[in-house]
């Protein structure tokens, strides 16, 4: 049995440490670095994030990383997306005016309003099949953010409900984006990210 | 629906976790460690660790200790404070493993720092710790270094105002660590709507933690060392604020 070798692109904002941490706890090797030699060794690509959109993409494009990671996904290597890692995969975000984004997974990043944020932990909610989030359908996971992805409905693949709904999930083959922290959500969060790792690449 | 939270806070000092009464005696505890795995352990929903004696002594932000904390592979979100002066500081605290900071003295020293803290960070990582009494309808908010307490300024306000920060920690810090001491008016009476509030300071009972988490403006509400001082008290917590949008306990779940 093959086993998996996980990269965490260090771009030098994110929360490294919590996300290596967890994936370590879930039984699987995994390194943070900016080397594209090294993260091209690696079977899943992790884009975590905390922070700002603009200085996240300001930070990946300096290390040369936007290309590599469009290449990685031309290639079908298959990259997850936390958070703000997620929000990365769009085109383009308005966070602090307009940024462009990786352009992975057609859609913008645009502004939550009434009310500016959405954190706390909430339930989600599958769109559409998709072997990757059927046992997590209905379990509470952890949000932190302000800004949300508003795309074509055909790489949805969760919600969350506040005021409206909020997209928790997009993918597009195996490209994919969790809005919420499964690092920080304890079992369910663990149990999901297990399974998302060990499914990614066959889903 | 977004759940409301039950967060688990825990004070340090001189790298102790310690039990704070009215932000002016203190008794040690333990190590923090200790305190923070067992309510990671526990499930609450989430943790903000203070570290208040560091702006106090101009010493930034303890990054030893989260180094620590963040090496115990937490799965419960984090939110660390304690002499964030920079948003250098900022940053490495949620490299480091904090989701969110707290941040109280720069705001009486230089707000200015907020803006370029919101820029690196965002804004739904930034919490404002105030502080508070009330007096006459006033709120007055404490600055535990000079020990004195001014009116509530509007400049404060402003930052909130411009989204810059996500979340008030809203202190009751006369009845720190008495039992079953907030004084409720500083949510019920707080004049700034729009401003969503975390509640702390002599919060330990049901009812009173009822009343606090039923106020449409509270996203969650903080206890202290009262979770660690009673068996079970988090499941025991959860159990009775079932009717608080308050997300059921998880760890009889998993044992």
């Amino acid at each position: 049995m093959k086993r998996l070798n996980i990269g965490i692109v260090n771009y030098e904002i994110g929360n490294y440490a919590s996300l290596q941490n967890t994936i370590h706890q879930i039984g699987y090797r995994c390194q943070i670095s900016h080397d594209k030699k090294l993260l091209n060794k690696c079977d899943i690509l992790l884009l975590p994030g905390v922070g700002a959109f603009r200085p996240a993409m300001e930070a990946i494009k300096k290390k040369g990383l936007d290309s590599f990671l469009v290449e990685q996904a031309r290639h079908q290597r298959p990259i997850l997306g936390i958070c703000l890692g997620m929000q990365l995969l769009s085109d383009g975000s308005y966070e602090n005016g307009y940024s462009k984004g990786l352009g992975l997974i057609p859609g913008e990043i645009i502004p939550l309003k009434n009310p500016r944020w959405h954190i706390g932990w909430n339930n989600i909610k599958i769109l559409r099949n998709d072997s990757l989030f059927e046992s997590s359908n209905g379990k509470s996971f952890y949000f932190n953010h302000s800004h949300t992805y508003q795309g074509p409905t055909q790489y949805q693949v969760c919600k969350a409900m506040a005021n409206k709904a909020i997209v928790a999930s997009i993918r597009r083959q195996k490209v994919l984006g969790i809005q919420f922290h499964p690092e920080k959500s304890q079992l369910e969060g663990k149990i999901l990210l297990k399974h998302l790792l060990s499914k990614i690449d066959n889903a | 629906m977004l759940k409301k939270r039950l967060i688990g806070v825990v004070t340090i000092k001189n790298s102790w976790a310690v039990q704070s009464v009215g932000y002016r005696s203190y008794l040690p505890l333990g190590h923090p460690e200790y305190v923070v795995e067992n309510l990671d352990r526990w499930g609450v929903d989430e943790i903000i660790v203070i570290c208040i004696d560091r702006s106090h002594r101009n010493l930034g932000p303890d990054l030893s200790i989260l180094k620590r904390l963040s090496s115990l592979r937490l799965s419960t979100p984090l939110t660390f404070g304690g002499g964030i002066h920079t948003a250098k500081q900022a940053v490495s605290v949620i490299q480091l493993g904090a989701e969110r900071i707290c941040i109280d003295a720069v705001l009486h020293d230089d707000p200015e720092k907020i803006f370029e803290m919101e820029r690196l960070i965002g804004s739904q990582a930034l919490v404002a710790c105030l502080p508070f009494s009330i007096k006459s309808k006033v709120f007055f908010w404490y600055n535990y270094r000079t020990q004195k307490s001014i009116p509530f300024p509007k400049k404060i306000y402003d930052l909130f105002n411009k989204g810059l920060i996500s979340e008030a920690l809203i202190i009751d810090w006369r009845n720190e660590g008495s039992d079953n001491g907030f004084d409720i008016n500083l949510i019920k009476k707080f004049p700034f709507k729009n401003i969503s509030l975390i509640a702390f300071g002599g919060l330990n009972r049901i009812n009173k933690l009822t009343a606090v988490l039923k106020c449409s403006s509270v996203v969650g509400a903080g206890v202290g060392n009262f979770l660690s001082y009673t068996e079970h008290a988090v499941q025991t917590l959860k159990t009775g604020l079932h009717q608080c949008q308050v997300r059921p306990s998880v760890y009889l779940g998993t044992v």
